[in-house]
């Protein structure tokens, strides 16, 4: 196993305890994170998405970790979710893009909120990787406030068509199978998830978003429905309830990208102390000057702290699930995935602009290994929550509901 | 920056047939990929100009190679030295072979590398290399299986 991920899985081991089968996992997860690193580094240098994630990842039995095992899945609770997602992480955000989606925000979606039939017919494939999954929420002119989305759905024979559009879609045009919000287009009810079949008729890629500033290896994608049909059978949650269904989606992904920037951290310390340590200027190895040591205790500062804080909150929402009618766990797993994602992508985010620095002029060029990280992290501080509605639900948390600034 | 690999194949020929081969410097330049100009400097020497692409970027390497220590037939060293584009590879291998059709081959290669390509960093260059080097062995085996056919 790579030397920090094994560090965690040991400290995890010992503090807490994990099973001979989540250590199995573990295992995998590295091995598919080595097997990645050629494809990654190729793909990103030619900015294209990388068809080997979901390869990698069904070759070694990932594809569906939190799935329940009587789904086909290898049934994680959430802290083996995160240390897999850690390990995957240091591949880079690309890979957990793709990972976080697909597992956190699409079949877990369904696992916590699927009906039987709907679990039987989706996640097995989610878990072999017949199906891959994205998640409709984010629109043009809808991002931090989905109130304001503005796809709608109508009754149509035995099912509803879907009308709208939406942007910045992660894994939206490989999708096989989409978590789709709208409101009614008449009556005025609340919003509603749907499970969108994207071969549907109705149903277009309308572009694949490429002018990015980084995540190159994911696919994002700007896509378009048109009287897309849903069965009656394709509600995930109740009608009006879609909210519920976003929101817990979104809890389990931050974790998900908290667990992912960890690992950005633990790639940004080991590619620093290799260069900093074999790179000689002005007569000795850089890593002696000690303003280089002072981003090296930055990134191993930021990684031990953001580390425990992500466990935590993954801890916390395996309390919450032990006990779904409690609300304060709810409420404290809500928080602890709000401060892990907001701690955890801004230090990933500052130790991959050091680990840039430590490696001077090659660290502006992406073929170096840091400065992927440096373009990626970026995003980690906007999608599945921004830096600012993070520290609004944090603040709120602290100070009580009538202080809820973002509603 | 310093790289190790190690591995082993096997190889359905002779013992002797095989440690002839991999001493032959004709044979070794046969299954070099992306080498250009190479010439036969002696019987243990070659030069060639080696063509190594990294995802989209392509260098141009002038690399000397040289078989050392031969014992016959069982083990050798390969030594290389590449330079261009801004980096330098120095790299030290051995091999040594057990059996006999099927011939078991054990290979170790310790690498030094300076420069641009150094700033790949190892994990990348150890992924990098382990790709070619496999791509270089089965090139070998086909080449030597074929020949002992």
């Amino acid at each position: 196993m790579e030397v920090l991920f094994q560090a965690s899985v040991d400290e995890v081991t010992k503090l807490i305890g994990l099973e001979k089968r989540e250590l199995d996992i573990l295992e995998d997860a590295d091995a598919a994170a080595n097997e990645l690193l050629v494809s990654e580094f190729e793909k990103y240098v030619e900015r294209k998405y990388n068809p080997e994630i979901p390869e990698v990842l069904k070759r070694h039995n990932l594809m569906g970790v939190p799935i329940e095992e009587k789904y086909g899945g290898r049934g994680a609770r959430q802290l083996v979710q995160a240390l897999f997602l850690e390990r995957m992480g240091q591949s880079g955000m690309g890979v957990i893009t793709f990972a976080d989606v697909h597992q956190c925000l699409g079949s877990m979606s369904i696992q916590d909120w699927g009906t039987e039939e709907q679990k039987q017919r989706y996640l097995p494939r989610a878990a072999k990787g017949e199906a891959v999954l994205a998640y409709g929420l984010t629109e043009p002119e809808a991002g931090s406030d989905p109130a304001s989305l503005k796809t709608t759905y109508r009754r149509e024979g035995d099912g509803f068509s879907l009308s709208g559009s939406k942007y910045l879609i992660s894994n939206g045009s490989v999708a096989s199978n989409m978590i789709v919000f709208a409101y009614p287009e008449v009556g005025g009810g609340g919003l509603t998830a749907f499970l969108l079949d994207t071969k549907q008729k109705g149903f277009k890629v309308d572009m694949r978003l490429e002018e990015k500033i980084g995540l190159f290896t994911s696919d994002t994608s700007m896509l378009t429905l048109e009287g897309a049909f849903v069965s009656k059978e394709d509600i995930l949650g109740q009608e009006g309830k879609g909210f519920s269904v976003a929101y817990s989606a979104l809890l389990n992904g931050r974790i998900g990208i908290g667990s992912g920037c960890v690992g950005v951290m633990e790639d940004c310390l080991n590619q620093v102390k290799e260069r900093v340590t074999s790179r000689v200027q002005h007569g000795k190895e850089i890593g002696k000057h000690q303003l280089i040591q002072k981003h090296v205790a930055f990134i191993e500062s930021s990684l031990e702290a953001c580390r425990w804080l992500v466990y935590r909150a993954a801890i916390k929402k395996d309390d919450s699930e032990k006990d779904p009618k409690s609300l304060p766990l709810r409420a404290e797993a809500d928080r602890l995935s709000a401060v892990a994602k907001y701690m955890a992508s801004r230090c990933a985010f500052e130790s991959a602009d050091r680990a840039v620095q430590c490696f001077g002029g090659f660290g502006y060029s992406i073929m170096s290994p840091v400065a992927k990280h440096f373009l990626d992290t970026r995003v980690a501080r906007i999608y599945e929550g921004t830096d600012e509605i993070m520290e609004l639900k944090i603040a709120s948390s602290v100070l009580g509901k009538g202080y809820e600034a973002y509603k | 920056m310093r790289l190790h690999l190690d591995g082993s194949t096997s190889i359905d020929a002779e013992k002797e047939t095989v440690f002839n081969k991999l001493t032959d410097v004709k044979f070794i330049a046969g299954t070099l990929p992306d080498a250009e100009d190479v010439n036969i400097v002696d019987p243990t020497t070659l030069e060639a100009k080696l063509k190594v692409r990294v995802a989209v970027v392509t260098s141009t390497l002038k690399l000397r190679m040289s078989i050392a220590d031969t014992e016959p037939t069982s083990r050798a060293k390969l030594l290389a030295e590449a330079s261009g584009s801004g980096s330098h590879l120095t790299i030290s291998s051995t091999f040594e072979l057990t059996g006999s059709r099927p011939t078991t081959l054990n290979w170790s290669a310790d690498a030094e590398i300076t420069g641009v390509m150094a700033g790949l960093g190892s994990s990348i260059l150890k992924g990098f290399a382990t790709k070619k080097v496999g791509e270089i062995f089965a090139g070998i085996t086909k080449a030597l299986e074929a020949e002992a056919a």
